[in-house]
């Protein structure tokens, strides 16, 4: 069997189908981030720009890595489902897991964009500087991605139909870009409050990301919470396995 | 002759519902086997438990000797066998050309695009995407998608479902030879017609279970009936030698005889003997027995839902 190949025309296929020839999904993949980006750096700046926008290029880039895996996988395997293209898949002989990390591929590829398009908005309007190590970045992203990708995953398996599917990733996405410190500095809330959001891994993900991206901290710093992260990769992979279905 | 599926005492309940009531059936290498039954009678239920889609409640099956129940045996049956299930829906902007490449890739052969498109008559329309091909044409995409990488067995679940004449034609052509390459090919219908052209052997299925199972032509002759030849002629009455041909019945003007005789020669012996009496004739009818009239007189119903 030629995997090489099976992956990567996957991978392209999703690509062409589901973004290039998807106008919408390209206005929102590409263009809201900014929108908000611009938007939020303004309404939330107190005169300085500068400040509100660099705390908001790494939460907005965290908030498109949740709702990457809650949408883009999760609820996205639960419409494959419905459209009975999942069974038709898996009556060849392409291995589950190809067909997986073809559809993570897509997605990075698609979060990679977006960072790359948000830093350098960041960067040229309202000069955000991202002084953390590139290497660290891309390793936390890659963890937080896999984060959510895995428990998005289990949406996918459990949701019976797209409309239920579509409901809980609503639930978890809007809610958790808002309590995550993502949009909003959570430290404005009681430090009761706060404590206890920092237990959420989207928020322990992106105080990662934000504290290495601009933050200037080293990756050492936020061990634990990597650690925590993994280990709700770990949970979320294996709910997610014992859970798929395919029809 | 080697049997290339085997199915022993099959049942899948869905809750209550019990959508295979208990099948056997076997199907030898090379030959087209036709699952021919009512909508709801467990058809694609039967079909999706070969092919490893459905988790029989109990039975086993063997398909090239493989069991799709077990994950093993299932990843080596499935670049053996080629599918074409009922509802097939292929990505919305995905085009003819696309579908055909990542398919090639799923079983790791060249692609065999254009050769593909030209044997399901869709060579003119490699660029389109699937929300603006019919019905029908995404039925021939996904009959090529079965195909092309030439399996040894073949599922085709009512595979001409929603096709017009054209794409019906291509079917039968496909399927044709594919028996002249030595196939094995499991093929659901509820048309009757289809099913007795293209089948070497037929079974029909009635709410889940088999209630016959023969050659069309066996079938046939076994419950089609006799066949008949009506009259209907002023002063006609059969004679002696043609109360032989069999059992005559009388319906005001119209004589009806029942025969196991060839019906062709009965008929011609009416008409002499009508015009030796010096009668008008003015209805004559012939009726053989046929798949359909097997059908109805083993389950007591049409194949067609009667129209309302
Ligand atoms: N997923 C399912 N859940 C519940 N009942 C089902 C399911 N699939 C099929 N059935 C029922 O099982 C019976 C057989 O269906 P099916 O195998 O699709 O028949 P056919 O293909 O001969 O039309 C029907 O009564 C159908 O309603
Ligand atoms: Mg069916």
């Amino acid at each position: 069997m030629n995997l090489a190949r099976m992956f990567a025309t996957q991978t392209k296929m999703h690509f062409l189908w589901y973004f290039r020839r998807d106008g919408e999904m390209m206005f929102w993949t590409l263009a809201m981030p900014v929108f908000f980006l611009v938007l939020f750096s303004f309404a939330f700046s107190n005169g300085v720009t500068a400040k509100s926008s660099s705390f908001l290029v790494p939460g907005i880039i965290g908030a498109q890595v949740l709702s990457s895996g809650f949408w883009g996988v999760g609820v996205m395997l639960a419409t494959f489902r419905e459209k009975h293209l999942l069974r038709r898949v898996y009556i060849t002989p392409m291995p589950a897991w190809i067909f997986f990390a073809s559809l993570v591929t897509y997605r990075v590829g698609l979060l990679a964009a977006q960072a790359i398009i948000l830093i350098a908005v960041g960067a040229l309007l309202f000069h955000v500087q991202i002084t953390g190590n590139p290497l660290s970045i891309v390793a936390i992203l890659i963890l937080g991605t896999a984060t959510f990708v895995s428990l998005g995953t289990i949406i996918g398996a459990l949701a019976r139909t797209t409309e239920s599917a579509n409901n809980i990733a609503s639930i978890l996405t809007v809610p958790l870009a808002f309590l995550s410190d993502a949009y909003v500095p959570i430290d404005r809330f009681p430090h009761a409050v706060s404590a206890a959001l920092r237990l959420l891994p989207s928020t322990e993900f992106i105080e990662t990301f934000r504290g290495v991206a601009v933050g200037g901290e080293p990756i050492a710093a936020f061990a634990v919470w990597l650690t925590v992260l993994g280990l709700w990769t770990v949970a979320g992979t294996v709910i997610s396995a014992r859970t798929f279905r395919w029809v | 002759m080697s049997v290339a599926i085997a199915v022993d005492g099959l049942v899948k309940r869905y809750g209550a519902v019990e959508a295979v009531a208990g099948l056997s059936f076997s199907v030898e290498a090379g030959t087209i086997f036709g699952l021919l039954g009512r909508n709801g009678a467990g058809k694609t239920t039967t079909l999706e438990c070969c092919i490893g889609i459905g988790k029989p409640t109990s039975g086993s099956i063997r398909v090239l000797g493989l069991d799709p129940t077990q994950p093993r045996d299932l990843s080596g049956l499935r670049r053996r066998i080629g599918v074409q299930l009922q509802a097939t829906s292929l990505p919305e902007k995905a085009n003819v050309r696309e579908v055909l490449e990542l398919y090639a890739a799923y079983y790791s052969i060249p692609p065999r695009v254009k050769e593909m498109a030209e044997r399901v008559g869709l060579a003119d329309k490699l660029d389109r995407q699937m929300a603006q091909l019919s019905g029908g044409e995404q039925q021939r995409l996904a009959l090529a998608l079965a195909l092309q990488h030439d399996p040894d067995v073949l599922f085709l679940d009512e595979p001409t479902a929603g096709m017009d004449a054209f794409g019906r034609r291509i079917l039968w052509t496909e399927v044709e030879r594919l028996r002249a390459g030595g196939k094995t090919i499991v093929l659901t219908t509820h048309y009757i017609e289809e099913a007795e052209r293209l089948s070497d052997r037929i079974c029909m299925v009635q709410r889940g279970k088999i209630v016959a199972e023969a050659t069309p032509a066996d079938l046939v002759a076994e419950y089609g009936g006799a066949a008949t030849v009506s009259i209907a002629a002023d002063g006609f009455v059969p004679g002696a030698a043609l109360e032989a041909l069999g059992t005559w019945t009388r319906t005001g003007a119209e004589w009806k005889l029942a025969t196991t005789t060839e019906p062709g020669l009965a008929l011609a012996a009416i008409v002499t003997h009508a015009n030796e009496l010096g009668t008008t004739i003015t209805a004559l009818d012939m009726h053989r027995p046929t798949l359909e009239d097997a059908f109805i007189a083993i389950t007591g119903e049409t194949i067609q839902e009667a129209a309302l």
